[in-house]
């Protein structure tokens, strides 16, 4: 029985979902927007006041145990009750309920924005250029003749999109191109295929209620 | 400027043959206008729509570009309009005949995509076929998948060497198949944890796939018959933040050392980040995706991985179950169809190529 | 042979950063793709206006940002009208950013009022209006509809620009600068139905799935990747002797530099492992 109400759910939701497909009458998609729209909205505001409330009590956990590096905890927690107390009284634009400017410097989330989350964003993108560097000295050996033709194949795209490509032969970046366009898409194609093949089985399977590991692990 | 004056003085061509039809195949609301282009339309700034409801009185509509034939007109349901179509070259105004009288109205299906309810009945019944096949108790073959195949081994290394398990579910929404395959595999994944006493930490980037984990890991640890041993606290919310999840995870991985890593659902850039520190810790890393832009960064960084559908198979192959790898099986025999389809069409295509064989044009 | 990845990093470092201290232009000879955007954009008349979606993210500023710079640089040294506008809210502060720079570099030199750049004489900056498809649809037939007001609150159809400006019939091209998808977007709503050209700006991993697009003809030009703005930034120098900084320009120097190191850690590690191998 327990299972039961959520299998029978699925089933409804999948069905519902693949009708709406079908049935383009504005009398069956009013329903189809109303859980897209509003019921999914809700479940997620739910699902958010969770997964906060989560974050909160593992670090007050930690702070309380005096576990390992628990003073970052602190740190986290402040960082949190700042934004939300920035976001509360000064707003997105300085749209808040309280003036929050000091001169021409605004505490709103913008600003939060501007100066912290766009450059380290930035930073941790381009740590990428370092761990593809170690990651291709690492791993790129030329261990069979498969991966002979990949690494020469990588070495002249690498080549060819640089202005140096153009220096060494104007054919070459043309030449990268076709590669770019002919075998490395016929590759992605076949894979693409399969994922697809993979989502239709995978998504008949959950509606059917064949597929159950997702309610635990049930049979 | 020249030339439209030349042709306010021998007059502007109007836009002929005016047809008008309800859209199919939609929810209603929708007239489809098509013409045939002004003889001037090379010089005209485009077309302008107008629509009445007594025939007499026409009202401006709409405005399309030169060298467009067709527009689609929002109308209301069951109300009879006709239609004129007007060539514009800045003041002026050619108009066409007014068109016979249409009312929109929504369609119960969606004709459109026959293609589609097609291909959905050939692949939903090879499926079904091959389930129900497997429900007889036939014994269905799958090839190793050699990531699959070293969960196990992966989970008895760190039990070994007393560190934890870090299980990766990516940054994917619940909808995403590759997180519900992920969610599948962290069922398998925290009932061996359990049985051998390992630590696992599962850290979320969505709240809702933050809910069902922790479900997912309790009831493992229950069917493991070590409820006791469930900590709450070992499946949590991270960040939402594509970078801010890579950076807390990067940071879990240096300060927690993992013995295994598994890198499985719906990553974007970071995954490199993530598989290049995890390689850095010494851990062995399983990783697996649909995203075909990262598969070359998990295959590079990662002792194993599995590519797209190797996802999606994983609750069969580790579960065995009948039903499950019947599924496989139908997807296996769709596939075949596919390929079958691609070179009867790569066939047509070539020969239509040769002038000798004009059977196919 | 292990070499310690700290030692890779530094070199890493050292090949990175060592041209952008000591920055100079690396010439680059601009490729097919980006002649042809610079093209359409010079054929812009005087009658009419482009657009230029900047619909970056913080992410991928670094490679896309240029772009937008060299294009906002070329529309006005040539005196092209531009309107520029976002499709999401987060990516307003960066479009605003590269207007401020470009603006304030024309008008520091500028001696008179024909000269300066003038908000609603020489461009508008349109804003964001959700969701995408609104905009994308809907400037077909006016722009004034859709942003009845402009970024910074003016109504649109009372600037200047906007008196002969009215939708995408007065529009040459609209340049798309994505990370993602959206230039795509462009070419299925703005294209099919109203012919608009499309031009695009992006990163150098999303490009290879524009390519496709760019062949049949869907794309009017394309620039990929840093390289990609280096190109359009020498076109722009060379053809109008515009001296701005040319970021991407400058980054070529690092970018060809860590290529190769990279390519040369990938043989060094070969022959460690061939080595090795025979040792055994």
């Amino acid at each position: 029985m327990k299972k039961m109400i959520p299998l029978t759910l699925i089933f409804i939701a999948g069905l519902l979902g693949v009708i709406s497909f079908v049935i383009p009458h504005p009398s069956y998609q009013v329903y189809d927007e109303w859980i897209r729209n509003d019921l999914l909205r809700v479940l997620s505001a739910f699902a958010v006041v969770l997964a906060l409330g989560s974050l909160l009590r593992v670090h007050f956990d930690k702070i309380k145990r005096k576990r390992r590096n628990w003073q970052f905890s602190w740190l986290l927690l402040f960082a949190f009750a700042a934004s939300a107390a920035i976001g509360l009284f000064g707003g997105v634009a300085a749209d808040g309920i309280l003036p929050t400017a000091i001169g021409s410097f605004r505490f709103d989330i913008q600003t939060l924005y501007e100066n912290i989350v766009i450059p380290l964003a930035s930073s941790m993108f381009a740590l990428l250029a370092f761990f593809m560097a170690s990651a291709a000295y690492r791993a790129f050996r030329v261990r069979s003749m498969e991966a002979t033709l990949l690494l020469t194949a990588a070495f002249i795209v690498m080549i060819g999109l640089l202005p140096l490509g153009y220096s060494i032969s104007k054919h070459l970046p043309e030449f990268v191109q076709w590669i770019l366009n002919v075998p490395n898409v016929a590759g992605q194609r076949g894979i693409v295929f399969g994922i697809a093949l993979g989502v239709i089985a995978t998504s008949l399977k959950i509606i059917l209620g064949i597929e159950r590991a997702w309610l635990g692990g049930g049979e | 400027m020249i030339l439209v004056l030349l042709c306010s003085l021998a007059g502007l061509a109007p836009p002929t043959d005016v047809r008008v039809y309800d859209a199919p195949s939609d929810g209603g609301g929708v007239v489809v206008v098509e013409w045939n282009l002004s003889p001037d339309d090379a010089v005209i700034d485009g077309y302008d729509i107008y629509r009445s409801e007594n025939g007499v009185d026409f009202a401006r509509v709409g405005f399309i570009g030169k060298s467009r034939s067709s527009y689609s007109d929002q109308t209301e349901d069951g109300v009879v309009f006709q239609y004129k179509v007007a060539a514009v070259a800045d003041t002026l105004r050619s108009f066409s005949q007014p068109s016979v009288e249409v009312a929109s109205k929504a369609s119960w299906i969606n004709i459109d995509k026959i293609n589609i309810y097609i291909a959905m009945i050939i692949f939903g019944g090879l499926i079904l076929y091959f389930i129900s096949h497997a429900r007889k108790g036939k014994n269905l073959y799958i090839r190793k998948i050699a990531g699959l195949q070293a969960i196990d081994d992966a989970i008895g290394r760190a039990t070994e060497m007393g560190k934890p398990i870090l299980y990766t579910l990516g940054l994917g929404y619940i909808e995403d198949i590759a997180t519900i395959a992920s969610l599948n595999i962290l069922g398998e994944v925290a009932k061996k944890a359990a049985q051998y006493d390992t630590k696992l930490i599962v850290p979320n980037a969505d709240p809702i796939v933050y809910t069902v984990a922790r479900e997912i890991v309790k009831e493992s640890y229950t069917k493991a018959g070590r409820p006791d041993a469930y900590d709450p606290d070992s499946v949590f919310f991270l960040a939402r933040e594509q970078m801010a999840y890579a950076a807390g995870i990067d940071g879990i991985m240096t300060r927690e050392k993992p013995a295994t890593n598994f890198l499985i659902g719906y990553f974007a850039a970071e995954s490199l980040v993530l598989a290049e520190t995890g390689a850095a810790t010494g851990a062995i890393q399983i990783a697996g995706t649909d995203a075909l832009a990262q598969l070359p960064f998990f295959v590079t960084a990662c002792d194993y991985t599995l590519i797209g559908e190797e996802l999606y198979a994983a609750s069969a192959y580790i579960s065995k179950r009948p039903l499950l790898l019947g599924a496989i099986k139908g997807e296996d025999w769709a596939k075949v169809v596919i390929v079958a389809a691609l070179i009867l069409a790569s066939i047509v295509g070539l020969l239509s190529r040769f002038p000798i064989l004009n059977l196919f044009e | 042979m292990t070499i310690d990845r700290r030692i890779i990093y530094a070199i890493l470092l050292a090949v990175v950063t060592l041209p952008l201290v000591f920055p100079s232009v690396l010439e680059v000879t601009p490729m097919t793709p980006v002649e042809k955007l610079f093209t359409a954009v010079d054929k812009t008349t005087d009658d009419k206006a482009l657009i230029l979606d900047c619909s970056y993210s913080p992410q991928i500023k670094a490679e896309v940002e240029p772009m937008a710079i060299a294009v906002l640089r070329h529309a006005f040294q040539t005196r092209k009208k531009i309107l520029v506008l976002s499709l999401y809210v987060e990516m307003i502060g960066l479009a605003t950013r590269a207007i401020n720079q470009v603006v304030e570099e024309f008008n520091i030199s500028a001696q008179t009022y024909e000269d300066s750049i003038i908000y609603g004489r020489d461009y508008v900056f349109l804003g964001w209006q959700p969701p995408p498809i609104v905009p994308m649809l809907g400037m077909g037939e006016s722009i004034a509809n859709i942003y009845v007001v402009d970024y910074y609150g003016n109504q649109t159809d009372t600037l200047h620009m906007m008196e002969k400006i009215r939708n995408y019939n007065d529009i040459s091209i609209l340049v798309a600068l994505s990370g993602s998808r959206i230039p795509i977007s462009w070419v299925a709503y703005a294209q099919n139905r109203y012919g608009l050209q499309v031009g695009v700006g992006c990163t150098a991993v999303s490009g290879a799935d524009f390519y496709p697009y760019y062949q049949t003809g869907q794309f009017t030009g394309l620039m990929v990747g840093m390289k990609g703005a280096a190109e359009y930034e020498e076109l722009v120098e060379t053809n109008y002797g515009v001296k701005g900084r040319r970021v991407a320009s400058e980054a070529m120097l690092s970018l060809t530099y860590a290529h190769l190191a990279i390519m040369l850690f990938i043989v060094i590690g070969n022959i460690g492992f061939f080595l090795h191998r025979r040792k055994k």
